[in-house]
């Protein structure tokens, strides 16, 4: 198994040398993830496409780590030659910190940055564009934060068509027709 | 004298896509000289919602991203789920999964044949070929209970066995579009119009097109060889024979030639997959799906789809609802930088011409 | 090149060649074609095999499924009573209610096409709004496809042969990982509350369980029974019965995961650890127990938490009562016992072992220094055969044997043994015999698919060598010598009742035989033991059929004596017993509180 990803052990030991590396692993064949200090996002995302070729840039993700306060960033680079994925991950904070806008790299990155400052609320140092992508007039807290609850959002916006007021709980029915008591701690185990 | 520029509004509802969308242009005389792409008439959010629904919840939804081709949603999402919890998949699941890939892709492209040809004003051929297409909804009427959405490919497998006689049905409406393709060439590509309209049109720079992000047919069609189910094989086609066509040139016409190329080597795939497709289990069952958990971890996962190379990165965190869901379909970056690009100095009357060359669908952009 | 490339012009007109074939589209006017056999249209229910768990309503991430009450459908154990209705305006015909049903009573069905200008007309009722579309169905949930796991994670046990060799406990238990796998298989629809007589929160202990939680599950468990390892591992379990997935399954193990959370805790001080109870202030009122059975100590226990000075009154020497001396110790461990009641001890609850009321302190006594009394008496006294021969040396009944084998003693039963019954007592007998050595044979009137005990027990008892003649009648026990050689007994026909009812058992003319015994064991009932009671209390109270009458607080006439158990109930488990304990903990603090 192990000579069979070679290449993606060497690219590892490359990544490894020339960049202080939060952790790095081999998750597959073809896929090859870093985790990295956001400042050595732009060093190590030129370096991977002008040294090593990863030239095509694939996708750009976040995450919301709400309970860490933090927003997980991951590029994903292609390499045409080595036909390798370079996930290259980074963290920083849900507010006040910022990341380097990079769609001088690649242009398109640009589309992927713009919908996360919309989505999260993160920004990105020297993006230029439309503040509004995909949204329209949106006063809420930027939608794809944990912390907005679709549902609570939905119930105070929209109303509930009628005719539908008759719906039964079964627990609430079982409940009802026997003298068992379900004490409060108990509920949370209950069927949402 | 100096063309006044003005400005002028393709969209959001239009031929040229499936979907709505809306491109703002500004045109001096006939000339594009800047486009710019405005999303968010979809309102959808399945990313967020996938988010509030556990792991087999959130399998129904996905497959509503795409309407020509649902499947590459269906097996990406399945797929990373897998890899995700580490769960095997049947080797029979696995030819049923290519089989039903290589179906949406004819499907998809016969769409496609229609989009073209009525962006370019013939419409004979989107007739003939949505009404072939119906031959292989019939197929996945049989095959999964569905339509449009198949909801089939499924983490572990996918839900159905062939049904009887399916096999048979199969291979005769593939030898059917066969003989259909064949009568389309004289319809759409011996045609002048056609090939007047798409030599030369939309030409995409051959040195830039990896570094600019253009996967799929756009990019075979500047004669790059780029497949993913070459370059990074699922499923079983690493055991399959097929051949990954590349073109020099760059235009419409040339991504239309590996279009058609390719529709002929889908039919063959899916005639491989039944005949080579081995007996035994379909489908590795889950726990209950109401308490079903995904052991923390993610998984970037990607699927050649008719449009190119349709991407989904998923991140499990260890509870029974993904922490996140995030699809990238081709036209992410097809239909916003490259097409913003691509517009500037096209006539008018190619915008939706060009935007349906590169297989644009809002419904990618805005998730 | 040109633009008038004389092929490019001519080739499309080719396509006139199509003029004249016959379209493959719908036609004019309109036909509606048939759909395929596993179209995902519009729901049907069946509404007489659906049982109303609302596992439909639960998996619809489109909130398009209701559970609503229909006139004409009660709920009774095992059904809610309530059944699905779709909102087709949100309904994304997924089928995943299809999939996760575990009766297989949801279906989807051929049919599509349903048009209304009224959108009221789109909330309907599957199987009630289509009921003639039952032979539509196409998108079927069967039990190779279906979502819901069937088969239960099965319990290592010993081996048959291996078991008769000791008192060991014969079932091993879940390890956590399976525990975690058999807890996910419940889909927490809450069916199986309604019929457990104590009404366990049962689908939270199992999710708390299944969520990798097992100090909550202890929790829950303990909010309404102080003797759950008890449960655990001998409970009639009246909840698997009506299991949503012993439909068409094995219903969950609710017993064996009850045995789990509980085993988590090793010893009395984990579980005051883990339950952690909020005992409150003490508050002055005297309540007596008499008897340590598990209603007995289930007043106990929720009252002395309530702040009540508790002391409980058993005979014997060690608690339990009947799970202490009726339950052979292979099922029911010594050890689990002590550690549940010595938890039960550990909050402040009284024990005078070795004082039977009646003898070593007087009824008078208790009743007048107590503000409540609580009798958990149980039923000490079997019946008897009432055949002759039973005065002989080796004939004895199935609970004084299993008391004298779990209190150490020794009663010589011979090496051939008949036991007369089928319920979980004569089992009990048989395979303690059977650990003594003897070989063993089970007389039984009906069917072995008749008997009243445990299919698992049966099966145990079989697994052990434990020997079953059903359908057959003792008539006479035979001896010589003043001593047991023989058990007198007749076949039996099986008579279909006209009714209805089960068939009963008819005596095949001239078919008696008799069978070499060395010992006859009757397993054929008890009844209650009331000579502790003085006479003028005996006089008031009211007791109907060997059984105390009580209301549903379990006060008897006399409205300072509760009672509860098998002296009260007819179920005569010890889940039933607890249940009393807990109806009278409620009832006595209401009575003293008022």
């Amino acid at each position: 198994m192990t000579d069979t990803l070679n290449k993606e052990n060497k690219l590892l030991e490359v990544l490894k040398e020339e960049f202080k590396l939060l952790s790095g692993k081999v998750k597959r064949s073809r896929r090859v993830e870093v985790v990295i200090e956001n400042e050595q996002i732009i060093p190590i995302l030129l370096f991977a496409k002008e040294r090593l070729n990863y030239i095509h840039f694939s996708h750009m993700s976040c995450v919301d780590w709400i309970e860490e306060g933090k927003f997980e960033v991951i590029y994903i680079l292609w390499s045409p030659e080595e036909k390798i994925n370079l996930l290259i991950k980074t963290k920083v904070a849900r507010e006040g910190e910022d990341l380097p806008n990079i769609d001088f790299i690649w242009r398109q990155a640009n589309t992927y940055e713009r919908e996360i400052r919309e989505m999260y609320g993160l920004p990105f140092d020297g993006l230029v564009g439309r503040e509004e992508f995909i949204l329209e007039d949106w006063d809420e807290i930027p939608p794809m934060r944990r912390d907005f609850i679709t549902n609570e959002y939905v119930s105070e916006t929209y109303f509930e068509r009628e005719g539908r007021e008759d719906a039964k709980d079964v627990r609430e029915q079982i409940l009802g027709r026997t003298d068992e008591k379900l004490p409060d701690f108990a509920k949370k185990y209950s069927r949402d | 004298m100096r063309e006044k520029s003005t400005t002028l509004y393709i969209g959001p509802q239009h031929p040229g896509i499936t979907g709505n969308m809306m491109v703002k242009l500004q045109v001096e005389g006939d000339t594009v000289v800047k486009a710019e792409t405005h999303v968010g008439y979809l309102h959808r959010g399945f990313e967020k919602l996938m988010e509030r629904r556990n792991w087999l919840q959130s399998f129904t939804i996905v497959c509503r991203i795409c309407v020509p081709e649902p499947d590459p949603n269906e097996e990406n999402y399945a797929r990373a789920v897998e890899e995700i919890e580490g769960r095997e998949v049947p080797e029979r699941a696995k030819y049923i999964r290519v089989m039903t890939l290589e179906l949406a892709r004819i499907a998809s492209y016969l769409l496609w044949y229609g989009g073209q040809a009525g962006s370019a004003g013939l419409y004979t051929m989107p007739q003939w070929s949505v009404g072939d297409r119906n031959y292989i909804l019939d197929l996945f009427e049989d095959l999964t209970g569905g339509r449009i959405y198949h909801m089939y490919i499924w983490p572990g497998g996918v839900r159905r066995d062939l049904p009887k006689g399916f096999k048979d049905k199969a291979l005769k409406t593939m030898d059917y579009l066969e003989k259909r393709i064949d009568e389309y060439d004289k319809l759409l590509f011996e045609n002048s119009i056609f090939q007047k309209r798409a030599k030369g049109v939309g030409i995409i720079d051959k040195n830039k097109a990896i570094e600019w992000g253009v996967v799929g047919a756009p990019l075979r069609g500047c004669g790059i060889k780029s497949d993913v189910r070459i370059d990074d094989p699922y499923e079983v086609y690493d055991k399959l024979d097929f051949e990954v066509p590349a073109m020099e040139g760059g235009d419409v016409w040339t991504r239309a030639l590996i279009r058609r190329f390719e529709i002929r080597q889908s039919i063959n795939i899916v005639r491989q997959t039944l005949e080579k497709m081995p007996g035994g289990e379909f489908y590795n069952k889950i726990p209950n799906p109401m308490k079903w958990k995904i052991p923390a971890g993610d998984a970037y996962v990607k699927t050649e789809s008719a449009r190119g190379e349709f991407a989904y990165y998923v991140v499990s965190d260890g509870t029974n609802k993904p922490r996140r869901v995030h699809v990238k379909g081709p036209a992410y970056v097809h239909g916003v930088t490259l097409l913003e690009n691509l517009l500037v100095g096209e006539n008018i009357s190619d915008v939706s011409f060009i935007m349906n060359s590169l297989g644009t669908c809002p419904p990618e952009i805005e998730r | 090149m040109s633009f008038f490339n004389l092929k490019g012009i001519l080739s499309p007109v080719t396509a006139l060649k199509q003029f004249g074939k016959k379209p493959h589209t719908v036609g004019f006017p309109e036909v509606s074609i048939e759909a395929s056999d596993r179209y995902r249209g519009l729901h049907f229910n069946d509404l007489d095999a659906c049982i109303g768990c609302g596992n439909c309503s639960t998996i619809c991430m489109n909130n398009a499924i209701d559970m609503i009450q229909l006139d004409g459908i009660e709920g009774e154990k095992g059904d809610s009573g309530l059944r699905p209705r779709v909102d087709n305006g949100r309904c994304c015909w997924c089928a995943l209610c299809v999939e996760v049903c575990p009766t297989g009573s949801l279906n989807l069905t051929k049919e599509y096409n349903f048009v209304s200008t009224d959108a009221s007309d789109f909330l309907w009722t599957p199987g009630l709004s289509n009921k003639d579309k039952k032979d539509k169905i196409s998108f079927v949930s069967d039990k190779e496809t279906s979502l819901t796991e069937y088969t239960r994670v099965p319990m290592r046990e010993l081996d048959g042969m291996e078991r008769i060799k000791s008192f060991a406990e014969a079932v091993l238990g879940y390890n956590e990982e399976e525990a975690r796998r058999e807890a996910s298989r419940c889909i927490s629809c809450s069916l199986c509350t309604e019929s457990c007589p104590d009404h366990m929160h049962i689908p939270e202990y199992i999710n708390a369980i299944a969520s990798g939680n097992d100090a909550d599950a202890l929790r829950i468990i303990y909010d309404n029974n102080p003797l759950p390892e008890m449960c655990g591992k001998v409970c009639t379990r009246r909840c698997e019965d009506v299991c949503a997935i012993s439909v068409r399954g094995e219903a969950v193990a609710i017993r064996w995961l009850k045995r789990y959370a509980t085993e988590t805790a090793k010893n009395a001080d984990i579980i005051k650890e883990i339950v952690n109870p909020e005992i409150r202030e003490a508050n002055g009122l005297n309540v007596s127990v008499i008897g340590a059975g598990p209603s007995g100590l289930t007043v106990a226990y929720y009252l002395a938490l309530r702040g009540y000075n508790v002391t409980i009154y058993e005979a014997k020497a060690k608690a339990g009562g009947m799970t202490y001396y009726g339950i052979p110790k292979y099922r029911l461990p010594e050890e689990s016992l002590e550690k549940q009641v010595g938890y039960i001890q550990s909050i402040g609850v009284k024990i005078n072992f070795n004082t039977r009321v009646g003898k070593d302190i007087s009824f008078n006594e208790i009743y007048e220094k107590s503000d409540a009394v609580f009798m958990g008496v149980g039923y000490e006294k079997p019946w008897t055969l009432g055949i002759t021969g039973e005065d002989l040396e080796g004939s004895l009944q199935a609970v004084t044997y299993l008391d004298a084998i779990n209190s150490g003693k020794e009663i010589n039963i011979g090496d051939k043994v008949a036991v007369i019954g089928g319920g979980n007592v004569a089992i009990d007998a048989a395979r303690v015999a059977r650990r003594k050595g003897a070989d063993v044979t089970i007389v039984y009137r009906r069917r072995i698919e008749d008997m009243p005990a445990d299919w698992e027990e049966i099966e145990g008892a079989e697994d052990e060598g434990v020997h079953i003649m059903q359908q057959g009648i003792p008539l006479e026990i035979v001896g010589k010598n003043g001593k047991v050689t023989g058990l007198k007994i007749a076949h039996a026909e099986m008579i279909p009742d006209p009714n209805g009812g089960r068939p009963r058992p008819k005596q095949i003319e001239g078919s008696e035989e008799i069978l070499e015994m060395t010992a006859v064991i009757g397993a054929i009932g008890q009844e209650g033991d009331y000579s502790f009671l003085p006479e003028e209390i005996m006089k008031q109270l009211k007791i109907e059929r060997g059984r105390f009458v009580v209301n549903e607080g379990g006060q008897t006439n006399l409205s300072k004596i509760f009672a509860g158990g098998d002296s009260v109930n007819k179920t005569a488990d010890a889940i039933s017993a607890i249940a009393d304990g807990f109806r009278a903990v409620k009832a006595i603090d209401k009575f003293l509180n008022k």
